[in-house]
């Protein structure tokens, strides 16, 4: 199980990573941390006449805040975006999510843009930019664009990235503080992909729902945004939602798919569940509270 | 096909190769300079028999290529006893405990549990099975490493 | 006899944890796996295999490979026919598919290897391997049992698809089912077992260095280097020591690597042919499609009971997949031989069927015939529930004890030490059921649902003597003239840490430092044949043969030390390393001094006495050794999302003397993940067109050490008739574990409905989709749902499916023919094909004869012949005592028919004048 041949650059800066990738016409691969890369090069399952790798751009690992914002670096690791303060304190919810990425082995070399770029569609790193309506910043010899997350996905493993163009930034919009996060996965085993998950935000104001992001991962051919149940939810008192009801749009909005672990029959049927004991448990404490 | 002169340490020692790019850390380790202690069990990155300290901390050796690690120092399995022998303290921990049987897998779950011990020398039995669930042992049914990282972390095993 | 009472040393080793001799090497990096091994000039090699599962292969096209960087050779079937191998059994009967290293003319399952490219990396290799231009045909294949039952015919030039056949069907009308039409009770389950990839850590592995001379020597991942070199040189007609097998370290077999396949014999036939050092590492993903896979069974079992609970009747339907390349085709008759000897069932009938599909063959996987405890324990759950019986209760009615032995099962297998029912009592007697029952309750009413699985199980271990290659165990022991111990054994570890219990064995026995022993095992050069890790076997008969081995060496030092001293021998002991004379304190001398005499000063020996101090035995065990035990489990299912979390395990089993109860427990362990796996998350699947579905471990979920609660164990010691009174343990967790945890869920689930449904069918793993079916009470897993069968291949000019020949109609006999004289007769018999010499003798009806083997011949009269029928008995008594009832037709120069074997079921029978 080795890889095909290809050649190997290092590019110091954004500019020379653009400039590599749009020489090789389509034959470049961007590296990150390789944690979801490489398997598919030993495969022999992606065969790129070149691989890019970026863990040499100083700019594009870290975490800043500003103008409403929560930008991360493409190349910032899952492990150092864990311990990371300024997400712990603005951006609970995506912290949530990496914690259950991969394994401890994996988070120590894997990327949040990494993952956020391949679209593998049972992963948390994508839903959660879904779910948090995250702005993907790409950039080519030909320029810069931003694509919303919700945008960026099309087929598993299947984005809007052109072969040319790199990820260089994903900027998550800020809510306010102290909403509530909304997390569950389902997976058979600790660090595998999820048979069915959701990853969300509820932000409330005087005791009602003022916003709410929530994506599935797990339960189609990409993250899905669970628009239905959100716009269901926006503006309603706490005591006045019908979780049940909002459960079943959310699921509504998804398109799981059969494998042999497990159905799409379950992945609704569980889905439908997680969601409502998830929302529920969190409405109650918001209504204790 | 490219090629890559990397300089690099391996526990402790200095060592220049020119390697393909496309050849992993692991590999590398291997059969370029001889620590065959690192084992090769999935080259897919689920197992962890690979696993490897590089500048610190643990990944996986099959899911890094060698010209990345120019530059960085590795420790291997090879590395964590003391040079006079003795053994390091998860080694030891999983000898008393059973810990291994036919010690493929040994090597990662080895360099896993020390590294988050230096990490964390006070690291509770959760954080240690938690970075254990990223290695797979066929042999054990995690018995003796699970009984190891309770004396790890100063529990009755 | 009890051996434990007689250790010569004072300081006890036999029972203590004592840390393992082979954990230094591995624990530090320094381990030998064959992946480890380099050599001068080594060369590597990548297979080129089959990406469809049934086909003529049309063309291959090597022009662009050949042209590649680094490629010395690419080799296919016709190269590879140079030096003629007929692959065999791990029974060393020959494979009855056509089956050859690489694909010859046609392939049959996705992963067949076609070519083998040897380059100067594999890396390099993989890169041609990529470009061979393989043109395959691709017919419709045969996936499933189902389809092996009407599809077109996996192997050509055989009659049907099935692999293998046992059992009697008219048993059933015959006599079974008139004492079910009986029992006030019926229960039938069914269950279907996926396929398993065994999935040792370190796939498998091959160096083979050709000499000069013709010899070899071969690095590879095995189980016993002995049988590995046997089963090579048997194959490739060599003698037996013109090959080397070295297995130093290897990384888990279970089974898979009992035998060397298709791969290692092709490596080492293309290292002759080459001349070259070649090593092929399998890869993982080569392991998870390519590798024999294991298990993939259905079977349905009836029982009848009567009111009490008592058992009457039993009748078992078997089928298993054995893929296109079985390591030995196989019915599994073990399943049926080892179902009912713990318990008192009168009456069992079965018929049991092994079939090819287009399939990666099976091979071994650790309790091979592990079903049986998997539909019986589950059966007898869902009896119990049934009929509203405590399942221990019905163990307890039907149990065999040690007051009822020795006693003989319903196929003849004789049960003289077992102690399933002390096992089970001492399991109740450390579990609260009654209290487990209330928490159970109470759990209920608050939408919390606990299970408790309890099953018992007897496993044969340490089998030897009833068929090649299970025998005994040599073991040579010399002090040095250092005084240190050295011990050269054919046993084999892949984490079996044998060299450490021999040690325990040897520092007890003979009174010295457990660290001043030195065992050298995995290698063909030392020690004699044996099959190594099979069986459960090594702990038994390695450990009976090196305790006595020991007594013979203790005596010979005992004999020194008496004679130097002039004291009675009775007077002398060995204790950490010294004798001592009794009652004459000065005269103690070091196990190095004594040495030293023995070895240098022959004259102060005993007159006759050889120099040195040297002993050797080989061990020939009782044929068989069995150890009993039962397992309760404690489980909560979330009816949310149907997924179950063990909550505790307890092991109470009987495998006599432990020498290490960290090993024992260790392998314990290790069998009981590996039986959660199976239950809860391992599959191989494959799709209509055949093409596994679990090619990595992302997909093919192996336990993780958050899947595997901590177990807890309570130990009998009924020491058996061996030497040492050891029982085999290797395979126990992986047999009892399933029914074990099975049982757990069903009682968790019983609220909602029978696991299996309305069909009672139960398939594994038990996915949280398939625990949903049962909680919902609908089709959640789509399971139930008919299986859609499209082939949506590009199937070229798709083959007409050769119809399955219909059996030729027994030809008008001709009465006139003589059938005097000599036949060549083939036996199909579940260890595969047997050919012997069939002689015949008529006067009138009057028949006689006898059958001649190379093994022995069997005389027989008093049989019949009538208008070409033949009928006449054989009297065995290896492997089991049996009569053979032969009922033949002859037609010209043609014979066939079929034979009753007893126990085994009916063989066919076919002979050709010799």
């Amino acid at each position: 199980m080795k890889p095909a041949p290809f050649d190997y650059a290092r590019p110091t800066s954004v500019a020379e990573a653009c400039q590599v990738l749009a020489d090789a016409g389509g034959g470049a691969t961007v590296i990150a941390g390789g944690q979801t890369l490489m398997p598919l090069l030993n495969l022999r399952m992606s065969q790129p006449f070149i691989l890019v790798d970026i863990n040499g751009i100083a700019g594009l690992k870290g975490v800043s805040r500003a103008d409403g914002a929560i930008r991360i670096g493409p190349a910032t690791r899952q492990a150092d975006a864990l311990k990371d303060a300024t997400l712990a304190q603005h951006l609970p919810a995506l912290v949530t999510a990496l914690g259950h990425v991969g394994h401890y082995q994996t988070r120590n070399r894997g990327t949040v843009g990494g993952s956020v770029a391949l679209g593998e569609p049972a992963a948390e790193m994508p839903a959660a930019a879904v779910a948090l309506g995250a702005t993907i910043e790409i950039t080519s010899v030909r320029g810069t664009r931003s694509v919303k997350a919700e945008e960026f996905y099309l087929g598993p493993y299947m984005t809007v990235l052109e072969p040319d163009e790199l990820v260089t930034g994903i900027s998550y919009p800020e809510w306010p503080e102290g909403h509530t996060v909304l997390f569950r996965e389902v997976a058979q085993r600790t660090g595998d992909f999820a048979l069915v998950g959701m990853v969300g935000a509820l932000a409330l104001e005087a005791g009602a729902i003022a916003r709410a992001g929530i994506g599935w991962f797990g339960m189609g051919p990409t993250p899905i945004r669970a628009r239905q149940a959100e716009r269901a939810l926006v503006g309603k008192a706490l005591g006045e939602i019908d979780v049940q009801a909002v459960a079943e749009l959310a699921v509504a909005d998804t398109a799981p798919f059969d494998d042999h672990h497990a159905s799409a029959e379950y992945r609704r049927t569980v889905g439908r569940r997680i969601f409502a004991r998830t929302l529920r448990e969190t409405l109650d404490i918001r209504s204790a509270a | 096909m490219s090629e890559h002169k990397i300089d690099l340490t391996v526990n402790g020692h200095r060592h220049s190769a020119t390697v393909e790019a496309r050849t992993s850390l692991g590999e590398f380790l291997r059969e370029g300079l001889g620590y065959t202690g690192t084992h090769l069990a999935c080259e897919h990155g689920v197992c962890g028999a690979c696993t490897v300290r590089v500048d610190g901390v643990a990944m996986r050796s099959c899911l890094m290529l060698a010209v990345q690690a120019n530059g960085c120092a590795i420790t291997t399995v090879e590395g964590l006893a003391k040079p006079d022998g003795t053994l390091h303290r998860v080694q030891q921990a999983l000898k008393d405990n059973f810990g291994l049987q036919c010690g493929f897998c040994t090597p990662g779950v080895a360099i896993t549990l020390a590294t988050v011990l230096e990490d964390n020398p006070s690291a509770t039995t959760s954080e240690m099975e938690e970075a254990m669930s990223g290695h797979i042992c066929r042999c054990t049914g995690y018995q003796g490493i699970r009984r190891a990282i309770r004396q790890l972390a100063g529990e009755p095993a | 006899m009890n051996y434990h009472a007689s250790s010569v040393g004072a300081t006890r080793y036999v029972g203590e944890r004592t840390p393992r001799k082979e954990d230094g090497r591995l624990l530090t990096g320094r381990g030998q796996f064959t992946d480890d091994v380099q050599l001068p000039g080594m060369l590597h090699i990548a297979f080129v295999r089959s990406p469809v599962a049934r086909g003529r292969i049309a063309s291959i096209n090597l022009d662009v490979a050949r042209e590649m960087p680094g490629v010395q050779a690419i080799y296919t079937q016709d190269d590879l026919a140079a030096i003629p191998v007929q692959m065999m059994s791990f029974f060393f009967t020959p494979i009855e598919s056509p089956v050859t290293l690489l694909a010859d003319g046609r392939v049959a399952c996705v992963g067949d290897p076609v070519c083998m490219v040897i380059a100067e990396s594999r890396a390099q290799a993989e890169d041609a391997a990529a470009l061979v231009e393989l043109e395959i045909e691709e017919e419709a294949p045969v996936v499933t049992i189902a389809d092996a039952r009407t599809g077109p015919l996996v192997h050509p030039d055989k009659d049907d698809n099935i692999a293998a056949e046992m059992g009697d069907e008219d048993m059933l009308e015959e006599a079974i089912q008139p004492l079910l039409d009986k029992a006030p009770h019926v229960v039938t389950h069914t269950i279907r077992h996926q396929r398993i990839a065994q999935s040792p850590m370190e796939c498998r592995a091959c160096v083979a260095s050709p000499e000069g001379s013709g010899e070899m020597t071969v690095w590879m991942g095995c189980q016993s280097p002995h049988l590995a070199a046997r089963y090579v040189a048997l194959v490739m007609g060599l003698p037996q020591e013109s090959i080397r097998v070295i297995a130093k370290d290897v990384g888990g077999g279970f089974g898979l690597k009992n035998i060397p396949w298709r791969e290692e014999v092709a490596v080492v036939v293309a290292a002759r042919l080459f001349g070259r050092p070649l090593k092929w590492i399998e890869d993982r993903y080569e392991a998870l499609t390519a590798s024999s896979h294991a298990r993939e069974q259905e079977v349905s079992l009836t029982i009848g009971l009567d009111d009490e609970g008592k058992l009457l009747a039993g009748w078992s339907d078997y089928a298993c997949n054995n893929g296109a390349w079985p390591m030995g085709e196989d019915a599994n008759i073990a399943v049926h031989m080892f179902m009912w000897p713990a318990y008192k069932l009168p009456a069992y009938g079965f018929v049991t069927r092994g079939w090819y599909t287009n399939t990666m063959g099976l091979g071994g996987y650790r309790g091979p015939w592990a079903m049986e405890s998997l539909i019986r324990e589950t059966t007898l759950d869902k009896a119990a529930r049934k009929m509203g019986i405590d399942p221990v209760e019905l163990r307890r009615k039907n149990l065999i004890y040690l007051p009822d032995q020795p006693v003989t099962s319903n196929m003849g297998i004789e049960v003289t030490d077992i102690t399933p029912g002390e096992c089970l009592e001492k399991l109740v007697a450390n579990v609260d059921i009654a209290a487990f029952r209330k928490e159970q309750a109470e759990a209920r009413k608050q939408g919390r649902y606990l299970g408790m699985g309890i099953a018992t199980y007897i496993e044969p271990t340490g089998s030897a003597g009833a068929m090649a290659p299970m025998t005994g165990e040599t073991v040579q022991l010399r002090i040095e003239p250092t005084g240190k111990v050295v011990a050269m054994l054919s046993t084999h570890s892949q984490g079996h840490g044998t060299a450490t219990t021999m040690a325990q064995v040897i520092a007890e026995q003979l009174g010295v430092a457990y660290e001043d022993i030195s065992v050298f095992e995995g290698d063909s050069a030392i020690g004699a044949f044996s099959p190594g890790a099979a069986g459960s076997r090594q702990g038994v008969i390695a450990g009976g043969a090196t305790w006595k081995a020991t007594e013979i060496l203790a005596e010979k030092v005992k004999a020194v030390a008496a004679h130097l001293s002039n004291a009675p021998v009775d007077a002398v002991t060995i204790d950490g390393g010294m004798v001592h004379v009794e009652g004459a304190p000065e005269m103690s001398r070091s196990l190095k001094e004594l040495a030293e005499i023995a070895y240098g000063e022959p004259a102060r020996l005993p007159e006759g006495m050889a120099s040195g101090l040297e002993a050797q035995f080989r061990y020939q065990p009782p044929p068989m050794t069995m150890t009993s035990a039962a397992h309760c489990c404690v489980v909560e299912v979330d009816a949310e999302t149907g997924f179950v979390k063990i909550l505790r395990w307890i092991s109470s089993e009987d495998c006599g003397t432990v020498i290490n109860p960290g090993v024992v427990e260790g392998q314990i362990a290790g069998g009981l993940a590996q039986a959660i796996g199976q239950v809860l998350l391992e599959d191989m699947p494959y799709d209509a067109r055949g093409n596994p579905l679990a090619a990595t471990f992302k997909d093919y979920l192996m336990p993780t050490i958050s899947d595997v609660p901590d177990f807890e164990y309570l130990h009998a010691n009924t020491p058996s008739q061996t030497i040492g009174g050891m029982r085999g343990v290797g395979e126990g967790g992986a047999i009892i574990g399933p029914p074990t945890l099975v049982n757990a869920i069903a009682d968790a689930l019983a609220p909602f409905g029978e696991l299996g449904g309305e069909t009672g069918e139960v398939t594994l793993p038990l996915t949280p989709s398939r625990i949903l079916d049962v909680i919902e009470q609908r089709d959640v897993s789509g399971h139930h749902a008919p299986a859609e069968k499209t082939v949506a291949a590009p199937v070229a000019e798709e083959a007409p499916a050769e119809p399955v020949a219909e059996a030729p109609a027994p030809a008008p006999a001709l009465a006139a023919a003589s059938i005097d004289g000599d036949w060549d007769m083939t036996l199909k018999a579940p260890m595969g094909g047997q050919t012997f010499l069939a002689h015949f003798e008529t006067d009138g009806t009057a028949l006689s004869g006898y059958l001649s083997a190379p093994e022995g011949q069997q005389d027989f009269s008093g049989g019949t012949f009538e208008d070409g029928r033949m009928k006449f008995e054989v009297k065995v008594d290896k492997p089991m005592k049996v009569t053979l009832k032969y009922d033949l037709q002859a037609s010209g120069d043609t014979i066939t028919g079929k034979c009753k074997m007893g126990m085994f079921g009916t063989a066919k029978v076919n002979a050709v004048r010799a």
